[in-house]
């Protein structure tokens, strides 16, 4: 159930291009065709499955402050968080040219209508930043962490079908010239993304308080006021 | 002729190189300046919650912490007493106010550990505050804070700050038409019931002349750092409710 | 200019307007997005930026005969995530204050794709003066755009400008308006709208600066 809500939450109330607004530049570049969106789409949904996982395994056993503990207790004090962008970053890029090499070998069908995506995609903030955002949002699990990749991919197919799909009706209609292309499709997805804003009500309960709390116990309410009592 | 930097061998190499270059030049850098770092990181503490206690240089609108170079006296001066509270006990240490929340919420994953609650003393011109730090989830990063209560949970004063909010929008929470909003307002309810702060948008009282509604007016356009604020202070405040229940008994 | 001759020119110019990273080659949308709710953050993210591309590029083009290309969209990556982060790290020990303004805008700098699109269409091809150049040329291109953009987002949301809002239409120094206390503009019925600091009016407002943009030079206008 906390996985579907996530997985939700993910395409929706936090969709990658409308609500975070990431992912932008290949959402713009290569929107002009269906066929072509769906390719680049997929791709993404592709990569933030693989590297989210990832990367919240680096996160968990390489970044985290204590997160060599697993080594030996010596390194539980080491901080290595300030390399996380460029592992993570490191980790995409790998990912891509892996999946890019894999791809061309076994199905050079597929990798004539996607290949010429997957190098744009190193470059896609939306990916990054799905490993960001994994990463600050303190995502607890492994499988949790793959999901949200998963929504997020989907969030971002689900955004840039919608645009292609417009953009390849509005060549029949009557644009101001100065606003063709680039121009009316900031507007565009301005107005799609105040539509998607409206999703943002619906999770709105999910207060934390609901995990196990602890409280000050009794004992330890009688030793403070006695603190207190010292400085009074 | 296959151009050199095209072979597989010199890729590879090039790649190893890279690494121990790079690795090294930031690890160089990150260990030398390790110490100044840290030491700028335990001024600000110290600023953060001498701020929250009222201990500040505000001009008209802006606000602005007491410089670095008065910071370590007034600290000493105005916080009396810093508390470590781990479950049945409790012991000073001058050096609670460096432990990390970060770790604290993600230690009690192990059932074993009993979560440690850093709470400050302070006193100001005779009244004792108590300062508790408080850490939780804006909309695209931490965001995290100091909250002054007197003894009725009665909020004196906060200090909020954020790593990443959104600039203009959830990034002004730490502005002072915001966290000034939150002085006077009441944590608990008419029935004594730990109760929080709710931001909320619609609550007709954008001056905050209620403070006993516990609710302060939002930022425009940042739904998602107010009740992540929001969440952070009752999901942090809650442990610490049960010791102003008892005072008020 | 006697400093630059024509071709060199050309490089800081054109991004300027005809080639600009933003409206025409839709490079680094995200930050100018993420950020424009605020002038002083557009300002602050441009020099970063201009600091960030002009280094890079000539990092990059210096490099660009050993890069091996089969893995140069990692080694570009690293180029960029080392220098930023180096820079983050010595500005937290030496300038505390100046790193905090600044570290929220780490991660929308290594992210930002204009960084990436130079390295691969301009450094990796020209020599290092020419790429240092062209560094500067689309930074400031994209600045400009940022700042046009912040400027009326700020304005007309808040009713403040880099904390003059008193001075230019009378906006109350802390926080919102407040009934009764009424000066400037805010006196006759003027209101902020909240709407223009959400980021969907950042795309609206991209738009229109495209559509004028567009309206003056028709030769940019696209077919579709």
């Amino acid at each position: 159930m906390e996985l579907l809500e996530l997985f939700f939450k993910s395409i929706f109330i936090e969709n990658m291009v409308f609500a975070t607004f990431l992912g932008m530049c290949s959402y713009l570049a290569v929107s002009k065709k269906v066929s072509t969106a769906v390719g680049l789409g997929v791709a993404v949904i592709f990569v933030l499955f693989i590297t989210v996982p990832l990367n919240w395994l680096l996160d968990q056993y390489i970044l985290q402050p204590g997160a060599l503990r697993w080594l030996d207790e010596e390194y539980a004090d080491y901080d290595l968080s300030f390399l996380s962008f460029i592992l993570f970053i490191a980790t995409i890029a790998t990912m891509v040219q892996l999946v890019e090499i894999v791809v061309e070998k076994f199905s050079p069908s597929l990798y004539n209508s996607l290949g010429v995506f997957l190098p744009l995609i190193a470059v896609n903030c939306a990916i990054l930043g799905g490993s960001l955002f994994m990463q600050s949002r303190e995502i607890p699990t492994l499988t949790e962490a793959t999901v949200y990749g998963l929504g997020s991919g989907t969030g971002f197919f689900l955004a840039i079908l919608a645009i292609a799909a417009i953009r390849e009706k509005i060549r029949y209609s009557n644009v101001p010239p100065a606003l063709r292309g680039l121009g009316i499709t900031f507007i565009i997805t301005g107005l799609m993304a105040i539509g998607f804003m409206s999703f943002g009500g619906m999770l709105t309960g999910g207060k934390d308080g609901g995990s196990k709390q602890e409280t000050i116990s009794k004992v330890a309410i009688e030793k403070i006021k006695e603190e207190v009592k010292q400085i009074d | 002729m296959e151009k050199k930097t095209d072979k597989n061998s010199y890729t590879i190499i090039f790649a190893i190189i890279m690494v121990i270059i790079v690795g090294g030049l930031l690890a160089l850098t990150a260990s030398s300046l390790k110490g100044k770092i840290t030491a700028n990181k335990e001024i600000e503490k110290k600023q953060n919650i001498l701020y929250a206690m009222g201990i500040n240089e505000n001009d008209a609108s802006n606000a602005k912490f007491i410089t670095k170079d008065k910071v370590a006296v007034a600290f000493t001066k105005y916080i009396k007493k810093q508390l470590i509270i781990q479950g049945d006990d409790v012991k000073a240490d001058d050096k609670a106010y460096l432990i990390d929340i970060k770790k604290e919420q993600a230690a009690i994953k192990n059932a074993n550990y009993k979560r440690r609650f850093p709470l400050f003393l302070g006193k100001k011109e005779g009244k004792i505050s108590y300062i508790v730090p408080i850490r939780g989830k804006g909309l695209w990063d931490a965001i995290w804070g100091f909250v002054s209560m007197d003894k009725n949970m009665v909020v004196q004063g906060v200090y909020f700050d954020h790593k990443g909010e959104t600039a203009g929008l959830g990034a002004n929470i730490n502005q002072r038409f915001f966290m000034d909003d939150f002085i006077g307002e009441h944590l608990l309810d008419k029935n004594n019931k730990f109760k929080g702060i709710a931001v909320s948008k619609s609550n007709n009282d954008p001056k905050n002349n209620d403070k006993l509604d516990n609710e302060v007016d939002a930022i425009a356009g940042s739904t998602i750092t107010g009740d992540g604020l929001a969440a952070m202070i009752y999901s942090e405040l809650a442990p610490y409710a049960s010791y102003f229940i008892a005072l008020k008994n | 200019m006697a400093l630059l001759n024509k071709k060199d020119a050309a490089l800081i110019k054109d991004p300027l307007f005809d080639n600009n990273p933003i409206t025409i080659q839709v490079l680094g949308i995200c930050s100018a997005l993420a950020i424009t709710a605020q002038l002083e953050a557009s300002i602050v993210m441009t020099f970063s930026v201009i600091f960030v591309l002009g280094v890079g590029n000539v990092v990059i083009s210096l490099m660009r005969n050993i890069i091996p290309s089969k893995i140069r969209i990692i080694v570009q990556l690293i180029v960029v995530a080392t220098l930023v982060i180096i820079v983050d790290l010595v500005l937290k020990a030496f300038a505390y204050e100046l790193s905090k303004t600044l570290s929220v805008f780490i991660g929308l700098i290594i992210t930002n794709c204009i960084i990436m699109g130079r390295f691969e269409a301009f450094a990796l091809a020209n020599g290092p003066w020419r790429s240092f150049l062209d560094g500067i040329g689309n930074a400031l291109g994209y600045g400009v755009i940022l700042i046009i953009v912040g400027f009326f987002r700020e304005l007309l949301g808040t009713g403040d400008l880099l904390g003059l809002g008193q001075k230019l239409l009378g906006h109350p120094l802390l926080g919102n308006p407040i009934p009764g206390e009424l000066s400037g503009l805010y006196k006759y019925g003027y209101e902020n709208n909240g709407f223009m600091l959400l980021a969907p009016m950042a795309l609206i407002v991209l738009g229109i600066v495209i559509w004028v943009q567009r309206s003056r030079n028709t030769s940019l206008i696209e077919s579709h």
